[in-house]
């Protein structure tokens, strides 16, 4: 950012915030247009949403042309922003861009009011973006919060479906037990970093800042260490992680497509910053509490995530279960970050790799679908890369991007985990995770398989007719977007560049 | 008797106890969202008595925000589960399972 808009920010601290609040702004104007609007103007709506978006994504990325970051606090210390932060605000901002772009597509095969979807969407991303930037319970709460609630609407969107109900439902039990575990976890950490009995203190108990003074000051306090555990619990839900994975395949199988991709990417990646903003600063005196749980967890993550996902044949579950051995690789550099300054910059770059690919599959997958959602059957891509030779090779790209084949982006991605992972010494969690990624080859190649072999299928009978879905036609806007992730796709295999320094550079 | 931090600590921690095992184990959906709302109030619970003892005032202003929070959610989901209700006639856990590989 400028100086001088550091400076307005000093002055005005809610210049510090403008892009949220102008994704917030534009979710307003969304609804205000769907009064004034005559009916037949309204199919205008999800241009401006995306339009928009996209010119508020351009002007934040001009902001960043200023050299190095400096981090600074603003509302008293309930926000801090950082580098990462401001990272993972241009990566919320695409994220939303994209999970509209999906839903256009999506939404033109049901019934349903369709200006909601853009407007939660919007203020679901401008919270998940103050989210990776909150240095305060209570914003961190009040802002997971917000996602979450956002997240149980959008889920089940498609309400004349029961299947999308019924993932809503599920969503909403886990996803407020989840809240309910970290909210006392936080509690618990407040209430004893507060006690004025304890060397190190604090009147503000809640702000990062003074919890990691008190942890370091009390380096094995009992009540201290379960409110850390609750608090990981309650992250390692929104990130997927073994044992609290119980919700993904139902709830990704029953959410509309872009959802489904909204929850796969942004959802995870939000749980992933925070998680790496937990355990590197506030939690950092915790190591001996920290490395045990969280390798334990990565070890099962990865190797459930993998297993599962072998034997399914529903494209929404397959990718939900290998998106949960993802979020184990993750985990990986989460640990290493603790002691290698490389881990936290992998973690970010995978994670933009991951948006790549997985926008590709999702966007390809909200091409395959019908009108039932929940129904996208590995067996609805036969033959794609005869009929549709474009989706084929977008599909391809993107899951061999996600199966890690070199030169794609994902594959750098992993190799900058694994290269993390041996640096800071965990051996046992490197070896696991190459068995995981050798595993995923097999369900990802029989994606791919199902789309460019055709295998034999007994021909239709006289009088009966395709049960699979007819498959929506590429629209130009659609053709751009996909053709551009898989572009972004390749080059970020082969070449870095400003993107990888600026987070690999620490 | 004095009541001191660690009794208000102790019916805490039942409460929360209680709302966990409850989501877990209860059938109705209804009863499972009570018993989610259990554990948020146990929460409360601790964190009023957490500020007092503490003489700090943020635990107290944090209330205010979660029962916010929580009527949000609440209003989400009582409309998730009676949209629910009318399409499958049905909000007991073990009918709800139409989502399988």
């Amino acid at each position: 950012m400028s100086p001088e808009l550091i400076q307005a920010a000093a002055d005005n601290r809610w210049a510090a915030i403008a892009p949220e609040l102008s994704l917030g702004c534009l979710a307003l104007l969304l609804l205000v247009l769907e009064i004034f609007l005559p009916k037949n103007r309204q199919s205008i709506i999800p241009t401006v949403a995306i339009t928009g978006q996209i010119g508020l994504l351009l002007g934040f990325v001009w902001n960043l042309r200023y050299g190095p970051f400096v981090a600074y606090e603003t509302f008293s210390g309930l926000i801090r922003h950082t580098q990462e932060g401001q990272f993972m605000r241009g990566f919320f901002m695409l994220t939303s861009i994209l999970v509209c772009i999906l839903g256009v597509i999506a939404l033109a095969k049901q019934k349903l009011p369709k200006v909601e979807f853009f407007a939660i969407t919007l203020v679901v991303s401008a919270a998940m973006m103050l989210l990776a930037q909150s240095n305060h319970f209570v914003l961190f709460f009040v802002a997971l919060e917000t996602v979450t609630v956002g997240f149980y609407i959008l889920v089940s969107y498609f309400r004349t479906s029961p299947l999308s109900l019924e993932a809503g439902l599920k969503y909403l039990i886990t996803g407020a037990l989840s809240s309910a575990i970290l909210l006392f976890g936080i509690v618990l950490l407040y209430g004893v970093a507060g006690n004025p009995t304890l060397p190190g203190s604090s009147s503000d108990s809640m702000n990062f800042n003074a919890l990691r003074v008190f942890l370091e000051a009390n380096p094995d306090n009992f009540l201290a260490s379960v409110g850390i555990v609750f608090v990981l619990a309650g992250v390692a839900f929104k990130i997927g992680a073994v044992p609290f994975q119980i919700w993904i395949p139902d709830v990704y199988q029953g959410a509309p497509t872009p959802v489904t991709a909204f929850l796969a990417v942004a959802s995870k990646a939000a749980g992933f910053s925070v998680l790496l903003i937990l355990t590197k600063n506030v939690f950092g005196s915790y190591q001996t509490l920290l490395v045990p749980v969280l390798s334990v967890m990565a070890i099962a993550t990865i190797l459930f995530g993998n297993l599962a996902a072998l034997t399914q044949h529903n494209v929404k579950r397959l990718i939900g279960l290998s998106g949960v051995s993802h979020a184990g690789y993750l985990l990986i550099a989460v640990i290493a970050a603790a002691t290698e300054p490389l881990a936290a910059g992998a973690v970010y770059f995978y994670l933009f790799a991951y948006l790549l690919a997985s926008f590709a599959v999702f966007g390809v997958m909200t091409h395959v679908a019908g009108a039932n959602d929940a129904d996208q059957d590995l067996e609805h891509y036969t033959g794609l890369a005869k009929t549709h030779p474009f989706l084929g090779a977008i599909l391809a790209i993107g899951l061999g991007s996600l199966a890690g084949i070199p030169p794609l982006a994902g594959f750098m991605g992993k190799l900058l985990i694994f290269i993390a992972a041996f640096k800071a010494g965990l051996y046992t969690l490197l070896a696991v995770a190459i068995v995981g990624v050798v595993v995923s080859i097999y369900y990802y190649f029989g994606w791919i398989k199902a789309a460019y072999f055709s295998t034999w299928t007994a021909p239709l009978l006289e009088g009966e007719t395709d049960t699979r879905p007819a498959r929506t036609p590429v629209s130009l806007t659609a053709g751009m977007t996909l053709g551009l992730l898989a572009a972004a796709t390749i080059v970020l295999g082969f070449y870095q560049g400003a993107l990888g320094e600026w987070l690999l550079a620490r | 008797m004095n009541v001191g931090i660690n009794e208000y600590l102790y019916l805490s921690a039942v409460l929360f106890a209680i709302g966990f095992f409850g989501v877990l184990l209860r059938k109705n959906t209804l009863v499972i969202y009570m018993c989610l709302e259990l554990m948020l109030v146990a929460s409360t619970v601790a964190l009023v008595a957490f500020s007092h003892f503490n003489r700090t005032m943020d635990g107290n202003v944090f209330v205010f925000f979660i029962l916010t929070v929580a009527a949000a959610e609440v209003a989400v989901g009582l409309a998730i589960i009676v949209a629910l209700f009318r399409r499958r006639q049905t909000i007991q856990v073990e009918e709800l399972n139409a989502l399988k590989n």
